[in-house]
């Protein structure tokens, strides 16, 4: 039967937004009537229509990563811990960098440049460079989103290094912005709730960059190298320094189990996670606080070269107190994964051996053999868990909601 | 109407970056909302064709930028020139990954997982 659900809030500043399932639970598509209200209650007499209403309960994460947006790897993972799968908006720009899942909205921060290809051209700054962001509009959009207030966002095309026309972007249950420059701005850096930086060293940046370019007609080795030269003091000066805020750090490094290894396939990725983070406790090896190191394979477990090697303990980072897990080496099967797992506390999963099922569901995805894959499924999970709790605070303390 | 709506819209999607090749650049920027909606109509003609006109662009951004850096190696130009051949390079990468999954029946079957040719068995 048909049945409707309205959710409804009573405080000033909620705002409902409409989620339309394309097709009705009985398998045929109807038209939907749609009511779009503010502050009032809603009721809708089709019943193929939801209307949730959040009122400001948002939650948004900061991801700074130089990778381009919204279809790395990380945010497929991220989105998938959350259940569904994230795609473009259907309808909309086909150039859009937003990715919209049912409770996940991942948005680019490139949207925000204020000078295009052309322009940056004219004036001589790369992308990098904060004089080609409008942090203003940032932290207006960022701010209205987070309060529950759709808004109208612009969308920088990657194809054509234009500015195209806004999509309108709602309110989800989990906001991630994800881009250069999620921590630069010190109004944005208060809104996140939590933020992550993914920090590749030299060398891995260089590997994957001629794995990703040498294809191209027109690269070179040289011309691979120069354009990281080229942006490196760009880099160095305006992104690098966004680590010291961030409350978890993913360091990809090159491997130490394999003397003078430069292909960069194996990988020690280290997860800094800051400590006294509201909502956030970092994940740790047999003791926390505790310095361990551990080389899981041998006698129940065994491993083929170049092997994995753990090792955990807390540290100082940029002046701040943190626990840093460390994985070096690669997974090549499946038992060693959950082995692993199974050690581990302080995962936040919900059943033993999720994250080794998260991992599985995406093993195509690069990095499923490695710690980067590793650490940021992890690391989704965690988020999942911020959010739980923070959703769980909200609703035991209702007045204080609807004062702030 | 949801599922056919959800086919066509998904074409274009593979479509609208054929919309910058070498030879219409300078038109682009002038009609460019005509030039999607003519891409639109004409889905199967131009769907192989996205990481050429992106591939092309590469190429002639690193020879540009080449330049620009024969002169003057610290300059802001030739950073914005290498910053440039790093974004079309990203694009050009993944216009190519999207290219890889854009298998029609999987894209049909996502929009409608009921229909016959759709439907899984687990046992």
């Amino acid at each position: 039967m048909a049945v409707s659900t309205v959710y409804t809030v009573q405080s000033l500043n909620s705002t409902c937004s409409i989620s339309k399932p394309t097709k009705t639970h009985l398998g045929f598509n109807q038209k939907q009537l749609v009511f779009f209200k503010k502050t009032t209650t809603t009721t809708t007499r089709r019943p193929t229509t939801v209307i949730t209403c959040s009122a400001g309960d948002t939650v948004v994460i900061g991801l700074a990563a130089d990778s381009g947006c919204g279809k790395s790897t990380f945010m497929r993972r991220l989105t998938s811990v959350f259940g569904g799968a994230a795609e473009p908006p259907k309808g909309g720009n086909p150039d859009s960098n937003t990715l919209i899942s049912d409770t996940t909205t991942v948005i680019c921060l490139d949207d925000y440049h204020s000078l295009d290809r052309t322009g940056r051209k004219e004036k001589g700054v790369t992308a990098l460079d904060p004089r080609a962001n409008n942090f203003d509009l940032m932290y207006e959009q960022v701010k209205a989103i987070k309060s529950g207030v759709p808004v109208e966002k612009p969308i920088y095309n990657h194809v054509t290094g234009l500015i195209d026309p806004p999509e309108l972007i709602k309110p989800p249950k989990i906001f991630v912005i994800e881009g250069l420059h999620p921590m630069y701005d010190a109004r944005v850096r208060e809104l996140l709730d939590f933020s992550i930086y993914l920090d590749i060293s030299n060398e891995v940046k260089f590997a994957w960059k001629i794995q990703r370019d040498m294809a191209e007609r027109g690269h070179s080795l040289e011309s691979i190298k120069a354009s990281i030269e080229a942006r490196k003091p760009d880099f160095d000066a305006y992104i690098d320094p966004q680590k010291q805020y961030a409350d978890a750090v993913i360091e990809v490094l090159p491997t130490q189990l394999i003397p003078d290894d430069n292909e960069g396939k194996v990988l020690r990725v280290r997860l800094i996670m800051k400590e006294g983070v509201k909502y956030f406790n970092p994940v740790y090896l047999f003791d926390e606080g505790s310095t361990i190191s551990w080389i899981p394979c041998g006698r129940k477990l065994t491993c083929s070269y170049p092997g994995i090697k753990f090792s955990y303990g807390p540290e100082t980072y940029f002046g701040h107190e943190v626990s840093v897990l460390e994985m070096d080496g690669q997974f090549d099967r499946l038992d060693e994964l959950i082995y692993v797992e199974s050690h581990l506390s302080n995962l936040s999963s919900k059943f033993y051996g999720e994250v080794t099922q998260q991992m599985l569901k995406h093993a195509d995805f690069p990095g499923s053999n490695n710690g980067t894959g590793f650490f940021q499924t992890i690391v989704g999970l965690k988020i999942r868990d911020l959010f739980e709790q923070i959703v769980a605070s909200k609703t035991g303390a209702p007045l204080e909601a609807t004062k702030a | 109407m949801a599922s056919i709506a959800g086919l066509t819209l998904k074409t274009p999607r593979i479509l609208a970056k054929t919309s910058d090749s070498p030879k219409t650049k300078a038109i682009n920027n002038f009609s460019f909302p005509w030039k999607k909606r003519f891409n639109t109509q004409f889905p199967r003609l131009v769907a192989a064709a996205a990481p050429e006109g992106l591939s092309e662009k590469v190429a002639e951004s690193i020879k540009t930028a080449e330049e620009a850096c024969a002169e003057d190696p610290v300059s802001g130009e030739c950073a914005a020139a290498w910053d440039e051949v790093e974004e079309l390079s990203a694009a050009a990468s993944h216009a190519k990954d999207k290219k890889k999954e854009s298998d029609p029946l999987e894209n049909y079957c996502k929009e409608n997982p009921e229909t016959d040719e759709c439907r899984t068995y687990d046992n």
